[in-house]
């Protein structure tokens, strides 16, 4: 397995190398000097940002720099918040996200994967035509429908009309552990030391409950399509005819047996925890990294753009070795090789 | 045993007088900082005000450039002078110096002294952490800091060709190996530890409101030195307000600036307009500043949950956003609903010193030069554009429409907006006749004009306007759609000839919309229009000589009506901000020019939490 893992990110060297090539030439198409400094910015000034940052040097140089210091983790300093290095804003906006992110897949996950084995079981019937139109009906509305109508109802109505049970903020964010950290054998090991599950519910809850509801209807079509393929192999007809049970068919039988494309699409989905979501991080104020990425787009913070771009293609590039491992440890018939 | 417990006696009277003389002293001491019988750790004041942004960027002010940083900077920083907080039209008063500079008579050398007794703020990069007095050096060192190739000389332009031996002291600067802020400059000359002398290069009535730009604020040399780079999140200065720790201000999210408890003495002013009076702005007059105690300032990208915020009693004040307006005000009288106005929401419309307008670069082969047919073209176009549709469709009809480049509030600026030789569309009969003139007859013969405005949705459908409103004439506009970097690489370059921009003035003197037209500051200046008339750049040289005054006010118009009948632009617009306030602040009276106000506010508890428990 090992030896298939260090193949598998030795081949996937040139395609990171190539990602990170690809994202610094598309970024010098233009010169994002006029934009950084504004309209009224005269030659000197421009001279003076491109020798400041580099940018004057020949394109092949601003390449190995990049990956020399991305190496050492060093992805150099926001052109926007000065005194701030990209690797500050990466750890401090991948909490918020991972505390949106993370809540929301496990219950998605769980809900769709349990309504699709529901609807897939009941194929045909009322109970699967409800849960397939409500799927759909889900999938219809916008995101950001789901966001205003959720911050309306879910936060503003409760505080406007003074209800005693106020439980979600309309916006902002708060950290809801503080770290501490301890040495273990001369390591300091970082860890949350004070947890505040009443601030995470003010803050993260929401988005979390109006992420799972948007994502629930295409996860559980997708579930229900694996499960109804599932349905139809010969080993749940010789269980049936066991006499085996309907729930020990669904939970044990079926779900083992699909478990490869629950794999694959998890792991895919993967990546983008960290990535976050943009909407729900912009309408709530969360500082996760989707947010951060995009003001950096907009800001044209070169640095920010390329440190946060070669982190996500190097998650993206692990979580698919990562689901080829998982696809040998669940199904014996596939050998890693 | 007796003498002893007289003794004793005596002794405990004379503690109790000292107590009660220390007691009476410190409530005088409190009554006269605005403290009262109020504990300030445990009863705090504190204001909770939204920005509608992602916040700013630096809290460096020599960094700075947006209003976003000059809203926070403005509370941290201290400028030598500030605007009065109460007076319209504004005016400029003393905020570290003692008084007004002053200035000679050939209007050169100006004066200047500081205030004795004032402190930097209590930080770690002081000896003993506690901030050492603000001197004249300090200044100096702060406005060098402009000249340095470190901060990109994003705030030089605020010195350029102002004060004599800065721009050689500058260049000289550029090519040495460390930057030298013991280099001595020739107009600035330090006299004591509060005097020192400018030398300008000649006589600018203008640099008088650049002293009160937060990016002039007065930093110390320590807190730079300390903090390096860093100092843009670590910043020291002698201003109302201060960061505790670094993680007072939470990118994107949330700044939270706590009451600086060795702030300067200052009270709240006594000079007001009229009407402040009845607005209740005059209660506070010589109440010690600052009068609150922290104030949470939240970021919004998204207006919508500030709006919900608002609305809920989470904020003191919003700004309307332009989805909620009609929610807020009755679409035909403008005037606030009742359903806000009975919860004692107060509202304030505040005209922004803009100039919006559609620029034509004067050396396009096309569409620019001086001569009679190019002139009438201009003015075809000027006449065919229709803004108070525009004005209904993207801003309520809210917008002010006016002729002339001087934004409303400024000298020079017309009655009610309107001029009668300018060429104020929609006048489609005389925009076709002026279409025949320049060689057009019924558009025939015209290209296709290249229109240039940045991407979006927006900036899209407002383009499309201009289109359909140039096909009444028949003159047809190929729009380009760009990132806001090209547009301005494209005007920069005089590539654009026909675009789309704004200008905001930096100060409210008409002086700096009127330089937008002087020739020397063509492209990449902020001449975008490349407009040049020998006469007029006269004009202007010698405006900024003059103070103000009914002599420098007609030449303002002089030079306005020149720039009208030349045309380089078609406009002009004026955005109205709309504030609503609830109930419990005091003492807002909202601006957009300066941002030294928060120091002036005041919060009645008793008000915010009788709506919280509603």
């Amino acid at each position: 397995m090992w030896s298939f893992i260090l193949r598998r990110l030795l081949y996937n060297i040139p395609v990171y190398l190539g990602i990170i090539l690809l994202v610094m030439a598309l970024l010098r198409v233009r010169n994002p000097v006029y934009a950084y400094l504004g309209k009224n910015a005269d030659e000197k000034q421009v001279e003076q940002f491109e020798k400041s940052f580099g940018l004057q040097d020949p394109f092949i140089v601003q390449y190995g720099r990049f990956l020399w210091n991305g190496a050492q983790l060093d992805f150099g300093e926001s052109w926007k918040y000065k005194g701030t290095t990209v690797r500050e804003k990466l750890l401090a906006s991948i909490p918020p996200s991972l505390s949106i992110t993370v809540p929301a897949l496990i219950l998605t996950t769980m809900i769709s994967i349990t309504v699709g084995l529901l609807s897939a079981f009941y194929r045909g019937r009322w109970i699967d035509r409800l849960l397939v139109i409500a799927a759909v009906l889900g999938m219809s509305i916008s995101f950001l429908v789901y966001i205003i109508f959720g911050q309306f109802v879910g936060a503003f109505l409760p505080k406007q009309a003074g209800w005693g049970l106020q439980p979600f903020e309309i916006s902002g964010y708060k950290p809801w552990y503080t770290m501490a950290s301890t040495d273990i054998f001369g390591v300091t090991v970082p860890y949350p030391s004070h947890i505040s599950p009443t601030t995470w519910v003010a803050f993260c809850l929401l988005p979390v409950l109006i992420s799972v509801i948007v994502s629930m209807g295409y996860d559980t079509r997708f579930y229900r399509a694996v499960m109804v393929e599932e349905c139809n192999r010969d080993y749940i007809i010789t269980a049936k005819a066991k006499g085996a049970t309907k729930n020990k068919i669904m939970f044990v039988h079926m779900l083992k047996n699909a478990m490869i494309p629950i794999i694959t699409r998890i792991m895919t989905t993967l990546p983008f925890l960290i990535t976050g979501s943009i909407l729900l991080e912009i309408f709530f104020g969360i500082p996760g990294m989707g947010r951060t990425l995009i003001t950096a787009i907009t800001d044209m913070d070169y640095p920010m753009i390329q440190g946060f771009t070669a982190v996500i293609a190097l998650l993206y590039i692990l979580s698919i070795i990562l689901t080829d491992v998982l696809y040998a440890l669940v199904d014996p018939r596939v050998r890693l090789s | 045993m007796t003498p002893r417990r007289n003794s004793t006696t005596r002794g405990s009277s004379a503690v109790l007088l000292t107590v009660a003389f220390g007691m009476a002293a410190l409530s005088g001491v409190a009554l006269a900082s605005g403290l009262s019988d109020r504990d300030r750790e445990s009863d705090p004041k504190v204001l909770h005000l939204p920005m509608t942004t992602d916040g700013p960027k630096s809290l460096d002010p020599v960094e700075g450039s947006t209003t976003y940083e000059n809203r926070c900077c403005s509370q941290i920083y201290d400028t030598l002078v500030q605007y009065k907080y109460l007076k319209r039209p504004f005016e400029i008063e003393p905020a570290l110096l003692a008084e007004m500079p002053t200035i000679s008579d050939d209007g050169k050398v100006w004066h200047f002294k500081l205030k004795k007794g004032v402190h930097f703020q209590d930080d770690p990069c002081f000896p003993g952490g506690k901030g050492r007095e603000l001197v004249a050096s300090d200044v100096f060192y702060s406005w060098k800091r402009a000249a340095d190739p470190k901060y990109q000389y994003k705030s030089y332009w605020l010195f350029e060709d102002t004060i004599v031996g800065f721009d050689e002291f500058k260049d000289a600067q550029e090519h040495a190996a460390t930057f030298d802020y013991n280099a001595p400059v020739e107009g600035m000359r330090l006299i004591n530890d509060y005097e020192f002398e400018l030398t300008l290069k000649r006589p600018v009535q203008q640099f008088m409101w650049k002293l009160a730009m937060f990016q002039l604020s007065v930093v110390p040399r320590e807190a730079i030195e300390t903090y390096g780079n860093r100092f843009s999140r670590h910043p020291v200065g002698t201003g109302p307000f201060m960061l505790k720790k670094e993680d007072d201000w939470k990118f994107g999210t949330s700044l939270v600036l706590h009451r600086n408890p060795t702030y300067r003495e200052e009270y709240y002013p006594t000079e007001h307009m009229p009407e402040d009076v009845e607005a209740g702005f005059t209660k506070a007059a010589g109440q010690r500043l600052p009068i609150v105690d922290r104030i949470d300032i939240s970021f919004y990208v998204e207006s919508q949950p500030m709006w919900l915020k608002f609305s809920a009693g989470e904020l003191d004040y919003t700004t309307v956003p332009e989805t909620a307006y009609n929610d807020a005000f009755a679409r035909r009288s403008g005037n606030l609903k009742k359903s806000y106005s009975d919860r004692g929401i107060v509202a304030h419309k505040v005209p922004l010193l803009d100039f919006i307008f559609r620029g034509f670069n004067m050396e396009d082969p096309l569409l620019g030069g001086y001569t009679d047919e190019k002139r009438a073209l201009r003015q075809a176009i000027c006449l065919a554009l229709d803004w108070d549709e525009l004005n209904e469709a993207y801003y309520n009809g809210t917008a002010i429409v006016y002729d002339g480049m001087i934004s409303p509030g400024m000298d020079g600026y017309p009655e009610n907006g309107r001029l009668p030789n300018a060429f104020r569309g929609p006048d489609l009969d005389r925009a076709r006749g002026l279409l025949a003139k320049a060689g057009y007859p019924g558009g025939q013969g015209l290209p296709t004009i290249d229109y240039y405005t940045s991407n979006g949705a927006t900036s899209e459908r407002m383009a499309a306007l201009l289109v359909r409103q140039l096909e009444k004439i028949n003159v047809k506009v190929n729009p380009r759609l760009v990132d806001f970097s090209t547009l301005i690489e494209s005007v920069d370059n005089k590539k654009a000839p026909f675009f789309s921009f704004a200008w905001g003035s930096d100060y409210p003197d008409a002086e700096n919309n009127l330089a937008l037209f002087y020739g020397p500051n063509e492209a990449p200046k902020p001449n975008n229009f490349n407009y040049k008339n020998a006469e007029y750049d006269k004009l202007y040289e010698k405006i900024r000589m003059m103070p103000p005054g009914p002599e420098r006010t007609a030449i303002y118009e002089q030079m306005r009506d020149m720039v009208i009948a030349d045309c380089p632009y078609a406009g002009s617009m004026a955005r109205i901000r709309h504030y609503l306030v609830n109930p419990w602040l005091l003492n807002y009276k909202p601006t957009e020019t300066f941002f030294t106000w928060m120091k002036y506010l005041d919060v009645d508890d008793s008000k915010r939490q009788g709506a919280y428990s509603r």
